[in-house]
C-alpha cells in the first residue's frame, strides 16, 4: 500500500513536475523491463540525481529498488532519515564506520541477497558539472561478490546546473537521464570490473553535448 | 458553433477542416505506404507528420479554444524556448538569481498582458526588468564576465517571453474589430509565418542562386527571400477574410511578416552557429527543438500586433 502510493507520487506528481517544469528527460527508460535485478550505477552531481532515477522506474522495480546514500549527511536527525526511508528506501551508509560496526559493503550485500536492487553513485559525493570523480572501489567488490546481477549505467545530465551543491534555488534547465544497456561484468579482479563500470558511464557521456554548454561554471 | 458556452466563428471552423483534414490524409498515406513496404525514410517522415500534429493542436486550442486556455499555452510555450535558450546560453553558475527572476518575469509579463494594462505591459521587461536581473548579478559578487550574462539574459527575456506576449494581447483587444476574433487574427499570424519559412525554402530550392548570408546559413538565397516574401504578401491578401484588414493593408502585414520572419529566422541561425550546434535541443522529433520552430514567429508576433492596432484603429 505504501509502495502503491509512492509510485502514484513519482508517476503523477515528481515526473510530470521533473518533465514539464524542470525539463528533464529521460532515455531508453525500457532497460527495467529486461532485469530481475540490478545496481543501478551513475554519476552524481546534484540532489536531483537520485530523484531522478526513482521517478525512472517501472512499478515492480521501485518496490524493490533502495537507494544508498551517506548517514552523515542525510541521518542527521531522525526525521530526514524517514524521509529519506519512505521516498527512496534509503540505505543510509556511515562514511566513517564505527568500532565493530559492520562495513558498508557487507550491509550492502546483505541487501543484494535478500533480493532488492540498489541506486549507487560511485563517486561517493556530489561532484561539479560534467566532471566525474574517481570512483570508489566498493560498487566494483559488490558486482565481484554477485556474479548474477547486472549493473545498469546511467548517465545524468545538466543536473549540476539544475540544483548544483550547496545551492537551494531550484533553476529549471534541460537535462537528461540516459539509461545503458544492463552490464554483467564477469572476472575477479576488483580494478577490472570498476574500469567497466567507468566506461559504460563515459560512453553515454560521450553522447551527451549539454554539460558542454557550461560557461565558467563557479 | 458553440462548445460549452464558447462560440467558434465559422471561419475558424474552415480553417481548422483544411488543417486537420491534410493532418489526416497525410496520415492515412503513411499509414498505407508502411503496410506495404517500411523504410527507414518513411519511419522519419512518420514522425515527422506526428510532430506536426501536436503542433496543430497546440494550434488548435490557440484559435479555438476559450481564449484563457490559449493564453496559458502560450505563456507555457514561451516557458519552454526560454529554458531551451537558457540550457544552450553558456551562462555562469553566478547567473542563477539573474536567470531564477527571468523566469518569474513570465506569469507576471502574462498577467498584465491579460488584463490589458497596456502601458505596464510595454515597460515591464525592458524597463523594470532590465534593471532588476543586472541588480541581482552584481549582488551575487562575481565580476568575471559579468557584462556578457548582463546581456545575454535581458535579451533571452525579451526574446521569449515579451515578444510572444504580444499574441495575448489580441485576446484581449478592447474592441474585437472583426467577426473571426482573436482566432482569426491569431491564426492569420500564425500560417503567414509558417508557410512564409516553406515560401523561403521552396523559391530558394527552386531558383536559389545568390547567398544571401553565407556566414549564417548556406541554404539562404536572395531568390528565396524575394520569392518567399512576395508569395507571402499574396496569401495575406488571400487570408484577409480571417481580419479586419482592407486587400492592400493585408498585403503590407504579409510583407513585414515575410521580412521579419526572416530575420527572426537568421537571428537564432545566428546564434546556433555561434554556439556550434545543429538545433536547439531534440524536443520536437524530427523538427528539433521548440526555438527551432518557434524562431520567426516570435519576431513576427509584436510587428504583427502593432500594425493590426494601427490598421484597425485600436
Amino acid at each position: 500500500m505504501k509502495d502503491l502510493l509512492l509510485y502514484l507520487f513519482y508517476q503523477l506528481i515528481v515526473r510530470p513536475w521533473l518533465t514539464l517544469i524542470i525539463g528533464v528527460r529521460f532515455s531508453n527508460r525500457q532497460v527495467f523491463d529486461n532485469v530481475r535485478q540490478f545496481i543501478v550505477v551513475a554519476n552524481h552531481n546534484s540532489h536531483f540525481d537520485m530523484v531522478s532515477i526513482m521517478a525512472a522506474l517501472p512499478w515492480r522495480k521501485l518496490k524493490n529498488t533502495r537507494g544508498v546514500a551517506a548517514a552523515e549527511y542525510f541521518g542527521k536527525t531522525s526525521f530526514s532519515a524517514r524521509l529519506m526511508n519512505f521516498f527512496f528506501h534509503a540505505i543510509l551508509i556511515e562514511r566513517h564506520r564505527k568500532e565493530g560496526a559492520p562495513s558498508a559493503i557487507e550491509i550492502l550485500d546483505g541487501h543484494l541477497k535478500a533480493g532488492k536492487s540498489l541506486v549507487l553513485f560511485p563517486e561517493g559525493t556530489r561532484g561539479q558539472a560534467g566532471v566525474i570523480a574517481d570512483f570508489k572501489k566498493g560498487v566494483a567488490i559488490l558486482l565481484r561478490d554477485n556474479p548474477g546481477i547486472p549493473f545498469i549505467p546511467v548517465y545524468l545530465d545538466g543536473f549540476g546546473r539544475v540544483l548544483p551543491k550547496d545551492k537551494w534555488l531550484i533553476i529549471p534547465l534541460v537535462c537528461k537521464v540516459r539509461f545503458g544497456e544492463p552490464v554483467y561484468p564477469a572476472g575477479q579482479d576488483v580494478d577490472e570490473i570498476l574500469e567497466k563500470v567507468r566506461d559504460a558511464i563515459f560512453k553515454l557521456k560521450d553522447k551527451d553535448e549539454r554539460d558542454r554548454n557550461v560557461f565558467d561554471y563557479k | 458553433m458553440t462548445i460549452a458556452g464558447h462560440s467558434i466563428p465559422e471561419e475558424i471552423l474552415w480553417i481548422l477542416a483544411v488543417i486537420f483534414g491534410v493532418l489526416l490524409s497525410c496520415s492515412a498515406i503513411i499509414y498505407l505506404l508502411r503496410q506495404r513496404r517500411d523504410t527507414p525514410l518513411l519511419k522519419e517522415i512518420h514522425l515527422r507528420v506526428w510532430s506536426w500534429w501536436r503542433i496543430a493542436i497546440g494550434v488548435a486550442v490557440v484559435i479555438a479554444g476559450p481564449p484563457w486556455m490559449g493564453a496559458l499555452l502560450i505563456a507555457y510555450i514561451s516557458f519552454v524556448a526560454m529554458r531551451e535558450m537558457f540550457s544552450i546560453g553558456q551562462l555562469r553558475g553566478a547567473d542563477r538569481a539573474g536567470i531564477f527572476a527571468a523566469y518569474l518575469a513570465i506569469p507576471v509579463q502574462y498577467f498584465l498582458a491579460w488584463h490589458f494594462y497596456f502601458e505596464q505591459f510595454l515597460y515591464f521587461i525592458p524597463m523594470a526588468m532590465f534593471i532588476v536581473i543586472p541588480v541581482l548579478l552584481v549582488l551575487n559578487g562575481r565580476m568575471n564576465q559579468i557584462g556578457r550574462s548582463m546581456s545575454i539574459i535581458p535579451a533571452i527575456l525579451m526574446l521569449t517571453a515579451y515578444m510572444p506576449s504580444h499574441m495575448v494581447l489580441l485576446y484581449r483587444l478592447p474592441v474585437q474589430p472583426h467577426p473571426a476574433g482573436a482566432g482569426g487574427l491569431l491564426i492569420f499570424l500564425i500560417m503567414l509565418t509558417a508557410f512564409n519559412d516553406v515560401f523561403q525554402f521552396t523559391w530558394g530550392k527552386l531558383l536559389g542562386k545568390h547567398k544571401i548570408l553565407p556566414y549564417v546559413s548556406p541554404n539562404k538565397t536572395w531568390e528565396g527571400f524575394v520569392g518567399g516574401i512576395l508569395t507571402t504578401s499574396c496569401l495575406g491578401m488571400i487570408l484577409s477574410f480571417l481580419t479586419p484588414l482592407l486587400w492592400w493593408q493585408a498585403c503590407i502585414t504579409g510583407f513585414v511578416v515575410g521580412l521579419t520572419g526572416f530575420l527572426g529566422d537568421s537571428i537564432i541561425s545566428a546564434i546556433k552557429r555561434d554556439l556550434r550546434l545543429k538545433d536547439t535541443d531534440d524536443l520536437i522529433p524530427g523538427h528539433g527543438g521548440a526555438m527551432d520552430r518557434l524562431d520567426s514567429i516570435l519576431i513576427t508576433a509584436p510587428f504583427y500586433f502593432y500594425l493590426i492596432k494601427y490598421f484597425a484603429g485600436i
